[in-house]
């Protein structure tokens, strides 16, 4: 039994349907990615797990249903979700939108650890501790997120393009940041990303959506090597 | 100067007044983006609560946290109510319900207490003391004190404690609070809980010099809506600062204006509004929104 | 000609017989009661104009009450200092009130929907008060009193050969404001189906993009704030020629209240709606006190409840039932229903219409 599993979700907003049938699996701490091109429907996908949409079908975290499950309550049991737009809290302070991370959590010894590490991870966030989330740059809002997510100690992140609209520096440091979560915390990771490259860099296994549809799935080694997969569906 | 200064100090303790009432409508606007035009009736109402206790013979010091506590449990049960089943509704379908709920709360009051004006007892004698010359009355030095100290805790519970951060985030931020985990339509109600306990205090202040009946907070309210409009109808410090302004301004506006006098203080709140929706609509302390498209 | 009236669809034959039955009414019942109505059309006409202002620009008044004192007030004051016809100077308390209701129009533009129910509503309470104050010319807090005119002789003998009796001042009074209303209600009809209509519209659906089509947001909103104080200026000189007196205390907050009740639960933007929410509006508190304990289904304890709690609290809950599970008003409830049954009727197979579309983000 995976951590996470799909089975044949269709989804969709009002009577248009965006999915048509997904299945994947996130095994226990695995990688996995999910890619295609804009409006292929993998932003909807994770929107399915964490009940921003309404879905057909089934979706089992640790073997449970997740069906007409409330979005703060699938949180709860270990999911989080880093959506499209990073999610941010601007009327908050850097510190507060931390502090909502890790609010749920009654381990303060090891809600210490993890600030340390977070702060070690993202030294600008600890400088700009006191100031107003808005005033963070692109890369540092999506940091922000990334420690958020981090400090609810989930055992699934579900991250919504951490790449887009940062520039190729940023963007390197923070999968190395993602592949340390994975590979010291355990944390299994579900990756929405356009940019196919460094996603297949960081996962296991990849799963590539069109039109709603899952239209390759594999290794992410395999599809990495496989030249029709790269230029059909991953445009390089 | 003597007079001056007394009623300066006349127009603070009012001040103070408004400032609790607009509190409560800014934490309403925060959460839901809706003036809560029902805020003063709840308030009049909860201060009938504390009359009838304080009448049952519970002193006065004890029914008056009983009755915000009451208060608190009252709002909540409106927002579940009433208010929950409506909340994606157009604004113009929220402000009809405000109105209905305080057309109701009204009649409510009259019904169970009557129409007949009742005085209501002051936790401070009306003696005066002098201060430097000035003479200035318990009961005005009480209302700042109560007022102040209610303001303050709202402000440490709001900024420092954890469960006034999920307030703050589930009433800006619903969507992304939800993926935090926080349980947003809960924090909803909380929030209305919490305004219905503050307005409840300006009406507990406001009876010993109005006398209590079901249309005492009518005026009152307007003068709320004014401080919160002053202050910014989004901030909080807006809303105490703006109590504040309105407060001297409109007492001293009838103490020295001939033209005004007693009976268009009023027009004066009314004037305020106009003045600062004409001039600068975000308040002192708000910030212009953008424009959603 | 009667090619049109055959073709005439079957909306207009209803419109024929409610307004033949409206102008046959009070041949058959009391004088009393056709006062009664008058105040119920007098209100219509008031909902109706803010009904263009609200359900057709999209702007939000909670002070429409203001505008109907002003327009009694002008008309009580030309009567009585001026001794003008008081029937002559409906038309001219209408202008005015029009004008200034124009005037308001213009800070009004840069107002957000609810800064503008607020600054509205703190009118409406201030209004009261500030009529007392010019009392030289207002007649301070005891107000005017009027003088209501006796039907012509015209009208007498019409009456009198329809009917046989004499024709009273009310039922006078009763025709003077169901012309008044058939004629705003025919002009309401006409601005809506054309230009200005559909601008109003465009511009409460989305204002921005209203704006990039070319429509002048400034002057429509203004015209339409104008024209909604022309009708609650009408309003208010047909119920100072109504009541046969003018005073500050009725006008309260809670007219203006009434008002916007009375749009909302007829149904926004839509012309029968207005006359639906005044029946509402004017009955309503009226008959909840008296209907409810005279039914012997309800057991005794509700009954005597809610006859002492008295119309407030009925009215209140009602308004608030109304908004949670009928926000669109009668008229929409109308509308749901018959929908409903066409689809019935016509096969569930036909069009599947598809969920409404979120509201339009207003600012």
């Amino acid at each position: 039994m995976a951590l996470l599993e799909l089975e044949e979700v269709r989804a969709g907003y009002g009577p248009t349907s965006v999915l048509h049938g997904i299945s994947l699996e996130v095994p226990d701490g695995g990688v996995v990615s999910l890619l295609g091109a804009n409006g292929a429907g993998k932003t909807t996908t994770l929107r399915a797990i964490t009940g921003g949409v309404r879905w057909t079908g089934d979706i089992r975290f640790r073997g449970r249903s997740l069906r007409r499950m409330a979005t703060e309550e699938i949180v709860r049991r270990g999911i989080a979700h880093v959506p499209e737009g990073r999610g941010i809290c601007t009327e908050l302070t850097v510190d507060e939108n931390l502090r909502l991370g890790s609010h749920l959590r009654r381990d303060a010894p090891e809600v210490k650890k993890d600030y340390d590490r977070v702060f070690e991870y993202f030294p600008v966030l600890k400088q700009r501790r006191r100031l107003s989330a808005s005033t963070l740059s692109g890369g540092e809002q999506q940091m922000l997120a990334l420690a958020r997510a981090f400090l609810m100690r989930p055992t699934l992140m579900l991250l919504d393009e951490p790449s887009l609209g940062l520039a190729p520096i940023i963007v390197r440091s923070i999968f190395e940041i993602i592949r340390s979560i994975n590979e010291t915390s355990q944390v299994a990771v579900l990756l929405v990303e356009q940019n196919a490259r460094i996603a297949l860099d960081l996962s296991m296994t990849a799963y590539v959506l069109e039109v709603g549809r899952v239209a390759v799935h594999g290794a992410a080694a395999e599809l990495r090597g496989d030249d029709s997969v790269r230029r059909s569906y991953l445009g390089y | 100067m003597q007079e001056f200064l007394q009623q300066l100090v006349g127009g603070l303790a009012i001040g103070g007044i408004f400032a609790s009432l607009a509190l409560a409508l800014v934490l309403i606007y925060n959460a839901m983006g809706l003036v809560n035009f029902a805020q003063g009736e709840m308030a009049m109402l909860a201060t009938f609560v504390a009359y009838a206790l304080i009448n049952r013979g519970m002193s006065y010091w004890i029914a008056l946290p009983v009755t915000l506590v009451l208060a608190f449990g009252g709002g909540i049960v409106i927002q579940r109510v009433v208010i929950r089943p409506v909340e994606k509704a157009p604004i113009l379908t929220l402000v009809i319900i405000t109105l209905g709920l305080a057309t109701l709360l009204n009649g409510l009051a009259g019904f169970i207490f009557g129409y007949v004006p009742r005085s209501f007892p002051s936790a401070f004698s009306a003696q005066t003391i002098d201060l430097l010359g000035v003479f200035i009355s318990y009961r005005d030095l009480g209302v700042i004190g109560v007022s102040g100290l209610v303001l303050l805790a709202v402000y440490l519970l709001l900024q420092h404690t954890t469960v006034g951060l999920t307030l703050r985030a589930a009433a800006h931020h619903p969507e992304a609070s939800r993926l935090l985990g926080v349980q947003v339509s809960w924090m909803l109600a909380l929030g209305w809980g919490l305004a219905a306990a503050v307005g409840a205090v300006s009406g507990i202040m406001v009876a010993p010099i109005l006398l209590l009946e079901p249309n005492m907070m009518q005026s009152i309210i307007i003068y709320a809506f004014a401080a919160a409009v002053l202050g910014g109808i989004e901030s909080p410090i807006g809303a105490v600062v703006g109590g504040l302004i309105v407060g001297v301004t409109v007492n001293l506006a009838g103490a020295y204006l001939p033209f005004v006098g007693g009976d268009l203080q009023l027009a004066v709140g009314l004037a305020i509004i106009i003045v600062v929706l004409i001039i600068r609509p975000n308040g002192l302390f708000g910030r212009a929104a953008a424009r959603r498209v | 000609m009667l090619q049109r009236i055959r073709r005439a669809p079957p909306r207009y034959w209803l419109v024929g017989v409610v307004v033949l039955f409206f102008i046959g009414f009070p041949t058959v019942i009391s004088s009393f009661l056709a006062s009664e109505w008058a105040q119920a059309l007098i209100l219509a006409i008031a909902i109706m104009g803010l009904n263009i202002l609200v359900g057709y620009s999209g702007q939000l008044s909670l002070g429409h009450g203001a505008f109907m004192a002003l327009g009694a007030y002008t008309s009580a004051i030309l009567a009585h200092r001026f001794k003008m016809d008081l029937v002559a100077t409906i038309p001219i308390a209408g202008l005015l009130t029009g004008m200034v209701g124009f005037v308001f129009g213009i800070p009004a533009l840069r107002l957000s929907a609810l800064y503008l129910a607020l600054a509205t509503f703190a009118l409406a309470v201030v209004t009261p008060s500030l009529i007392k104050r010019p009392a030289e010319l207002t007649g301070g807090v005891q107000g005017i009193i009027l003088t209501q005119p006796d039907p012509p002789a015209f009208a007498q003998s019409a009456y009198g050969f329809l009917t046989g009796t004499a024709m009273t001042s009310d039922q006078w009074i009763y025709y003077i404001c169901l012309f008044c209303a058939l004629i705003l209600l025919w002009f309401a009809w006409n601005l809506v189906r054309h230009r200005p209509g559909r601008a109003m519209r465009a511009i409460r659906d989305g204002e921005v993009a209203a704006a990039a089509s070319g429509v002048n947001i400034a002057g429509y909103k203004t015209l339409a704030f104008g024209i909604s104080a022309f009708y609650a200026g009408i309003a208010g000189a047909l119920f100072a020629l109504a009541a046969g007196f003018v005073s500050p205390d009725t006008f309260p907050v809670s007219l203006s209240i009434q008002l916007l009740v009375g749009a909302v639960v007829g149904g926004l933007a839509s012309i029968p709606g207005p006359l639906l929410g005044a029946v509402f509006a004017y009955f309503l508190p009226i008959e909840s006190s008296q209907w409810v304990p005279n039914q012997s289904w309800i057991p005794d304890q509700i009954a005597s409840t809610v006859k002492n709690a008295g119309p407030a609290v009925t009215y209140g809950a009602i308004l608030i039932l109304i908004m949670i599970f009928a926000p669109n008003g009668i008229v929409g409830l109308l509308h749901r229903g018959y929908v409903a049954l066409n689809r019935r009727l016509r096969g569930a197979a036909d069009r599947e219409t598809g969920q409404m579309p979120p509201n339009p983000q207003t600012v």
